[in-house]
């Protein structure tokens, strides 16, 4: 009796373990079918269409956690199968994308925001810091390497990590401040923090004041200069590919810094950061010091994504790193799911592609973009995919 | 010099008593109700166009563009609007964020406050461009030989009259009570018979026509508006509130003065001050906020386990 039971539950199981299988392959080739669609579509009524066909699917989520439980279980059944399958698309997206130039920049674009937002969510997301100064780490990573280039001529990949410190001394300089203010009193902090970076960029002398910098090369890599054509097997992909490929390995570094993070001490210190203050520092925990630590991996990282930008845009203003700027980031992780590695990162791809895809209504968009992001604080205000509970052991 | 010097100070007040306007209202919502509301300096700059679309609207009916009293009338008016505008917001708005987290309300007051900015860059006849905006008291009064325009005093004086009737309505009224209570414990009001939704659609009225006023009397003095003027006048009143301590109304003056004093005096002593005026005025806020971590007159929290 026991023995066959045993074999109903291992058979339901193998049943379950398939239905997974199916279920993760067909979740992520739909995924990438509507993405890519997404991004080719030209005509704003297939645009629309789209976008209520993604609000149905929330909203069947919404109204049904089961099936939502079920494919959050799928995946983290099939971990590896779901991580290769990815990564095969990921690696493959560029080449169904008919040669459109205007397609790869925004995945670049997107790539790039994923980056940022994945940044913000080590401060919003895991521990609650409010911080309105991304976009300003972004516009510092982004001008420091920027100089280093124009001035110097030094190198991307000398640069790229210079830049990332520089943001980071930034960083703990901003962080300081955060040892003592909360709430309202440090976003205000972090917001004038922002204004200020904004107003010297653009008024400086040697940041070219509100024309920006012109001029910035592209990287090469092993004699392959990134402004060229990327060639793989014969066929010829548009030089954005390059940057595609770059800025996906950034989003890769940054999944990889923020699960091992989250994950570790570190992590775990940041969410009872979160859920109390208080009792948090009464268990031991340098309160200061992960605040801080938080200020500075946020900058670390948009000091990354701001080179790269840099030098794949070759010219930059004060005006690419405001106050909106961070405002978009944040709304990033907050539509997406604080604390979400997965739905940051569709947050950050949404929001860049939604203003981009609404060119038709050109004038309006701003207005669309803002009574988008109420709406959905309103309907859906977990965000896109919920924070889940941490789970141990097996 | 000395009159140099006397009317470098008079702006400086009459700049620190329109902040204070605009100021007043975020500490209001922000440190009585804790309500967060980034939108109010969007909210409280409706009404420069409200009254000039007003202006425009009559000039067309009547053939003529209205002044004196009629001017006067359509300037209360857009006050009342924009505090039942502001009103409507929490209503539809706001009020469902009361109870999520903060960031929520941060972000989709944010969103607000763009959606606010786009609908007069829109909504309003050539919204994208600056309008000119009528000084609209003129004249100067002679104080001790020293000639101080009537418009100048009675911005002070309606921001002083502001002040303190904010500070009758709240401590020596019902209503004011009512407001405190809700701001202290809202269970315990609403078992004590007090609407909290009412007091917090009360509280938006006022704090919004209290900016909107600040609003007017902004376009006034820069004699322009412009849709994203707000930003700005949003950002150093935000501060100015929370520079002195969010919930003190002596607070919000304080600071208002403060960053109107550093403002004038950058754009008037540092070369090129006027495009570094904003850089000095965070830092400031930043500076401030880092010796007194609640504001200048903000009450220290003291946390119980």
């Amino acid at each position: 009796m026991a023995a066959s039971n045993h074999i109903e539950t291992a058979a339901a199981g193998a049943g379950t373990g398939a239905v997974g299988i199916a279920l993760v392959i067909a979740v992520e080739l739909i995924g990438a079918a509507f993405l890519r669609q997404f991004l080719l579509v030209e005509d704003w009524r297939i645009i629309v269409g789209m976008l209520g066909v993604f609000c149905a699917a929330l909203y069947v989520l919404q109204s049904r956690p089961a099936l939502e439980n079920r494919i959050a279980e799928a995946f983290s059944e099939h971990r590896r199968l779901a991580t290769l399958l990815g990564a095969v698309i990921v690696l493959m997206f560029p080449f169904v994308l008919e040669q459109s130039t205007y397609a790869l920049h925004l995945c670049v674009l997107s790539l790039l925001y994923a980056t940022l937002a994945l940044a913000l969510n080590f401060q919003l997301g895991s521990a609650n810091i409010p911080n309105f100064a991304t976009g300003a780490s972004y516009g510092i990573g982004a001008y420091a390497s920027a100089l280093l280039a124009v001035n110097l001529g030094v190198s991307f990949w000398l640069a790229l990590p210079v830049a990332g410190l520089v943001a980071t001394i930034f960083g703990f300089l901003l962080g300081l401040p955060s040892m003592r203010t909360r709430e309202s009193y440090l976003a205000l902090v972090t917001i004038a923090f922002g204004v200020v970076v904004h107003q010297l960029l653009n008024n400086l002398e040697f940041t070219g004041g509100p024309n920006g910098l012109v001029g910035i090369p592209a990287p090469e890599l092993f004699g392959h200069n990134f402004a060229s054509p990327l060639v793989v097997f014969g066929y010829s992909l548009p030089s954005q590919a390059n940057f595609y490929y770059l800025s996906a390995l950034l989003v890769l570094i940054a999944i990889l810094f923020a699960d091992r993070l989250h994950n570790s001490r570190v992590g775990l210190a940041w969410n009872a950061l979160r859920a109390d203050e208080l009792a948090a520092r009464c268990q031991g925990i340098n309160t200061t010091w992960y605040k801080v630590l938080a200020f500075a991996v946020d900058a670390f990282l948009a000091g990354f994504a701001g080179t790269i930008y840099a030098f794949y845009v070759g010219f930059i203003s004060p005006d690419n790193f405001t106050f909106l700027v961070s405002v978009t980031i944040m709304t990033m992780v907050i539509a997406g799911g604080m604390d979400n590695i997965l739905g940051v990162i569709v947050g950050a791809v949404l929001l860049t592609l939604l203003p981009e895809k609404l060119r038709a209504f050109s004038d309006y968009r701003i207005l669309f973009f803002g009574v988008t992001v109420i709406a959905f604080l309103m309907i859906r205000p977990q965000g896109i995919f919920p924070q889940r509970l941490r789970r141990y052991g097996g | 010099m000395t009159d140099m010097l006397l009317q470098q100070l008079l702006n400086c007040i009459t700049l620190g008593s329109i902040y204070a306007l605009i100021a007043l209202g975020f500490s209001l919502l922000f440190g009585m109700l804790n309500i967060i509301h980034f939108s109010h300096g969007d909210v409280s700059l409706l009404s420069p166009f409200l009254a000039l679309g007003a202006v425009q609207a009559l000039g067309t009916a009547l053939g003529a563009a209205p002044g004196g009293m009629s001017f006067f009338l359509i300037l209360v008016g857009a006050i009342v609007l924009t505090g039942v505008i502001g009103l409507l917001l929490d209503a539809l708005v706001i009020q469902r964020f009361r109870d999520a987290p903060v960031m929520m309300a941060l972000v989709a007051t944010v969103a607000l406050g763009i959606v606010l900015r786009e609908l007069i860059r829109h909504l309003f006849p050539n919204g994208s461009n600056p309008h000119s905006f009528p000084r609209f008291i003129t004249g100067t009064l002679d104080v001790f030989g020293f000639p101080v325009p009537i418009f100048n005093a009675a911005v002070i004086l309606v921001s002083i009259l502001s002040v303190g009737g904010l500070f009758l309505l709240l401590n020596r009224t019902r209503l004011g009570l009512q407001i405190r209570a809700v701001s202290h414990d809202r269970e315990a009001a609403r078992l004590m018979s007090i609407n909290p939704s009412r007091i917090f659609r009360v509280t938006f009225f006022i704090a919004s026509a209290i900016g909107a006023i600040g609003g007017l009397f902004f376009s006034s003095y820069a004699s322009v508006v412009r849709f994203d003027f707000s930003v700005e006048v949003g950002l150093i009143g935000f501060s100015a509130a929370v520079v002195g301590g969010l919930g003190s109304m002596p607070g919000a003056i304080v600071g208002s003065l403060l960053i109107a004093v550093l403002d004038t005096f950058v754009q008037a002593v540092v070369p090129h001050g006027a495009s570094y005026r904003l850089v000095f005025v965070f830092s400031l806020v930043i500076g401030i906020l880092i010796f007194r971590p609640s504001g200048l007159f903000g009450k220290t929290i003291v946390e119980k386990v």
